[in-house]
């Protein structure tokens, strides 16, 4: 099957063209599935793009759209399913949402913006067969997830005793296999660990009640470990204190522990908050944004503050059962999850009238905007904590167009307005770096080498927008978007239905843990490890994952 | 004669426990379950050397392809179809949810009562809680609500108990808030100290219990027939544990409902100072996973009807009893025990158990095999948390849930 696309702008960064600023159009060519270098060959079909713009499709490395806490979240909050119902489209039937959406409903609209990959950031190890389940069951996009651990008390356990790196490495390589999972995640490092024992705080360097073990350990180690075994993606790190005024200090104070190794900050607005001013909240964007530029070892994505109803949803139960008070509407699910993480749901509706609301939202683009490099940012909303990822040309053009930021920013709680410095940054982010932020660059980060890109040989995954002046727009109507060389959307409505597959990493580690694995399983967990562990032929009904060789580990 | 093979570590899809440790002899097509099992699992894990039944159309012997044919043809011409039982795994979960979206029709468990009757509390409040691996290892006073629960969860306090616990200490208490503890409950709680509090009213109880523990003396003497010195002293208790659990069997009560929602604003109440959660018990016959297949599928728990390209959901008009009311054809799965469908007039085509006796002969009878015994699958545990895979014991003859559903949906 041989597929042409005629005459379109070629927007693909990762290979340093940019036929939008250079007017240049050319032809992109498709051979089963793969981009191949043009030919003179008769194709299937072929497409007149007239000059619109080629991008490859959209990548988001942090949306929460499999695992247990979204159906919790689906429960507690019928209210989103109710008020969204089914989309239109001779499918399936298959439910609606908008801040928990179905499976179906995620895969088409994610696909309908473009995108074509997404990673679940929060995979907790006992119930990563049902997230696996969930995966497999959203059409039209690849997916992987970010595996949750250092909250775990076997790992715990290791650190008290003193373990050596390489016994915690063969833990985390046995984890990985076992969940079949991409990366490691870990959240508020130690916290959710201390809150099973009563614990309601957890800095950097404090220690955990039972453990003595302190999150800077719990960091440091996994981060050797991901490093040493050679996982493309750096540790995925939400930080200690979510939410908490005066959390910079300990977010600056992070990205020192890291001693110059790589680490990802995810939803760094969470992070970014300081106590300065009458409410003893503000911005830090300028600091944290000023250590970001400083040190090249760290990326981070944003998780931006979008107005209205949404849900939060998190593994991080010490920081959502502090702020379930805030509920909205007013009611919260928690869970303490089998030795082993946590989560907790929280539904909140985000007023724009709120001094704390909105200046969550003006830091979220401060550091957007502050952090120079494209390349080491990414554009999220922490789906759907920040805000469902639905909003995203929204936020496309809050980052595009300096006249529409201000318009919006004008209409926020008056107060919120002077403690942001938002009004004076100048800059616009052009269509290229766009590109970076949600294909380019976490394509690179995830070290996935066959996408995020339109050279010869990348997967066939392609978005095609028309161009508009009005970039919410423009990113809100796809014109065409093919899945692995299919046209799955078609001016802006999903035409088809596409299979995706499940991305995974495969360490090498040392197996002699595996005896140690199966006597913790038996003896603490009550459940045997060979039914934890999880084969291939359990994903995408039997299709099993893509795997991505770990290679390359260093210290 | 076949040779006796002995498999061991195998898991088990009935109650909801998700024990995975036991010990199986397979000798030909006879399967028997040895230790450690309880009498359920024991059961429902037997087979002996006999041959399956086959389908039947109207009670005549039918060849699968005509069985098919005929329940297709069924649903074609139904107008209101209820797919219930749904005792399946989560491959036939999903084949029905496919056949729901073909042909329209109310998806329920015959087991949602309990389910919904926790959902009460859970949509209006939230709730706080654990899983098992949490309650054996912290656990130091359990809070047990209404009857004994051992009799349907054979193995509930031997896994809730283990020898060696990582933190709860040697003093780990259990309160029995309703009926007192049978013979295998206290065998099983040897290492706990085990207290009993009768009361044929525990809701009573456990609102005193929740407005003393929040610091407060209910105006009264005794409530739900315990006097409020000893209620006073139990949640005295309750705020001094590290780590209090309350569980509960919502089915098994009318009043369900209110044990639900009275034990979550205990431990809600609770957690200000120390850590507690709830367990509530449920979870037969993977509705846990069935469950959870229809929230990520269709954005509703059970009880939600699909029609045209849209679902709704309705806990009370789509509950089976009710939404047999306006039903004319029931297609009734279950694949993990002979439950018979319900009493009902319409049409019924039956996906059963190959031991299903009934009342009246199914329009379509199509045996399945058993998930965990005739195939492999996956279950939910009662937690929603933590699934399991099930194996095959022999080989099969009769389809799955999942096949015999696809061949009806996709003709
Ligand atoms: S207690 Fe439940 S899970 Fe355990 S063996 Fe018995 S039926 Fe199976």
């Amino acid at each position: 099957m041989r597929l042409r696309l005629k005459g379109g702008r070629v927007l693909d960064p990762a290979n340093g063209e940019n036929g939008v600023a250079s007017g240049a159009v050319r032809d992109i060519e498709i051979e089963d599935g793969r981009i191949v270098a043009a030919t003179d060959l008769k194709a299937d079909a072929e497409y007149e793009l007239g000059g619109a713009v080629v991008m490859a499709g959209g990548i988001d490395l942090h949306s929460h759209i499999a695992g247990g806490k979204m159906n919790l979240a689906r429960l507690l909050m019928q209210e989103d399913r109710r008020a969204f119902p089914e989309m239109p489209g001779n499918f399936c039937g298959c439910g609606g949402g908008r801040a928990v959406p179905t499976a179906h409903a995620t895969g088409c609209r994610y696909a309908e913006l473009g995108y074509t990959t997404v990673f679940e950031p929060a995979m907790v190890g006992a119930n990563a067969r049902g997230a696996h389940l969930e995966m497999a069951d959203i059409p039209n996009l690849d997916t992987g997830a970010y595996l949750v651990l250092g909250n775990d008390d076997y790992f715990q356990r290791l650190l008290a005793a003193g373990a050596a790196q390489e016994q915690v490495n063969a833990y985390v390589g046995w984890m990985i296999e076992a969940t079949q999972a991409f990366a490691i995640k870990i959240v508020n490092p130690g916290g959710i660990n201390a809150f099973k024992f009563n614990a309601r705080k957890m800095d950097l360097d404090e220690a955990n009640p039972h453990y003595g073990v302190t999150p800077r350990k719990v960091l440091t180690t996994l981060i050797r470990a991901v490093t040493e075994l050679g996982i493309p993606h750096p540790i995925h790190l939400h930080g200690c204190n979510l939410g908490v005024p005066g959390n910079d200090d300990t977010t600056l104070a992070t990205m020192l522990a890291t001693e110059g190794r790589r680490l990802h900050l995810t939803h760094l607005q969470f992070h970014s908050y300081g106590t300065e001013g009458d409410k003893r909240f503000s911005s830090s964007a300028a600091r944290i944004a000023e250590m970001v530029n400083a040190n090249p070892n760290i990326s981070v994505d944003v998780g931006q503050v979008m107005f209205g109803q949404t849900i939060t949803a998190s593994a991080d139960y010490m920081s959502q059962y502090r702020n379930r008070g805030l509920a909205s509407p007013k009611k919260s699910i928690g869970m303490d999850i089998e030795l082993d993480a946590a989560c907790g749901v929280v539904p909140f509706e985000y007023k724009d009238k709120s001094f704390v609301n909105a200046l969550q939202w003006a830091i979220g683009l401060e550091l957007f905007l502050l952090v120079e490099d494209p390349w080491r940012i990414f554009l999220t909303t922490d789906h759907p904590n920040g805000g469902p990822f639905t909003t995203y040309p929204h936020l496309i053009r809050l980052l595009m167009d300096r006249d529409f930021r201000n318009a919006q920013l004008a209409t926020l709680n008056k107060a919120a307005q002077a403690h942001t410095l938002l009004g004076q940054i100048t800059r616009e982010y052009t269509l290229e770096e766009i590109a970076i932020l949600t294909r380019a660059a976490p394509a690179r980060i995830l070290g996935l080498t066959d996408k995020g890109h339109l050279g010869p040989g990348a997967v066939a995954d392609i978005a095609v927008h028309t161009e508009d002046a009005d970039r919410e727009a423009m990113f809100s109507t796809t014109r065409m978007v093919f899945k692995n060389g299919r046209l799955i959307v078609k001016d802006g409505v999903v035409v088809e239905l596409a299979q995706g597959t499940t991305h995974v990493a495969r360490p090498d580690f040392d197996r002699s843990v595996e005896k140690d694995m199966q006597r913790w399983f038996d003896e603490a967990v009550g459940l045997k490890a060979q039914h934890f562990r999880i084969s291939d032929g359990e994903l995408r009904n039997g299709a099993g994952p893509t795997i991505l060789k770990c290679e390359g580990g260093a210290s | 004669m076949a040779e006796v093979q002995t498999i061991e570590n195998v898991a088990c899809g009935f109650c909801g426990l998700g024990c995975d440790d036991l010990t199986v002899e397979v000798e030909g097509r006879q399967v028997r379950a040895k230790a450690p099992v309880c009498p359920e699992a024991a059961r429902l894990l037997r087979r002996l050397d006999t041959a399956d039944p086959v389908a039947r159309v109207a009670g005549e012997t039918a060849s699968e392809t005509e069985a098919t044919e005929a329940a297709r043809q069924i649903l074609a011409n139904a107008r209101a179809p209820l797919i219930g039982g749904l005792g399946v795994d989560m491959a036939g979960a999903g084949a029905a949810v496919d056949l729901a979206i073909r042909f329209g029709g109310v998806l329920d468990h015959y087991a949602s009562e309990g389910l919904f009757r926790n959902y009460a509390a859970a949509q209006r409040t939230g709730w706080l809680s654990t899983t098992l691996a949490e309650v054996r290892n912290r656990c130091d006073l359990l809070l047990v609500v209404g009857d004994d629960p051992s009799a349907t969860w054979g193995r509930l306090f031997e896994r809730f108990f283990p020898a060696t616990p990582l933190f709860a200490g040697a003093n780990r208490r259990v309160v029995f808030l309703g009926a007192a503890p049978g013979e295998k409950a206290r065998g099983q709680l040897a290492g706990a100290q085990v207290v009993h509090h009768a009361s044929d009213d525990p809701v009573a109880a456990l609102e005193a219990l929740g407005t003393l523990v929040a610091g407060r003396r209910p105006p009264g003497e005794s409530f739900g027939g315990i006097g409020a010195d000893t209620l006073a002293a139990l949640a005295e208790e309750l705020r001094n544990a590290h780590y209090a659990v309350v569980t509960w069997n919502a089915a098994e009560r009318e009043d369900g409902d209110l044990v639900a929602t009275r034990a979550t604003a205990l431990v809600d109440r609770l957690n200000v100072t120390t850590r507690a959660g709830v367990f509530p018990l449920g979870g037969r016959d993977n509705i846990i996973g069935v469950n959870q297949l229809l929230l990520w599928r269709l954005g509703y728990p059970l009880r939600t009807a699909v029609r045209g390209q849209a679902s709704t959901h309705d806990g009370t008009l789509f509950a089976t009893e009710a939404a047999l009311a306006d039903a004319d054809v029931l297609v009734w799965i279950s694949a993990f025990r002979p439950e018979p469908p319900p009493a009902f007039a319409g049409k019924i085509i039956a996906l059963a158990h190959p031991e299903t006796i009934f009342d009246k002969e199914p329009d379509v009878l199509i045996p399945v095999g058993t998930p965990g015994v005739d195939h492999a699958g996956t279950v939910f545990r009662m937690d929603s948390i933590v699934s399991l895979p099930l194996g095959a014991l022999r080989v099969a003859t009769l389809p799955s849930v999942a096949e015999a559903v696809r061949r009806i949906a996709e003709g």
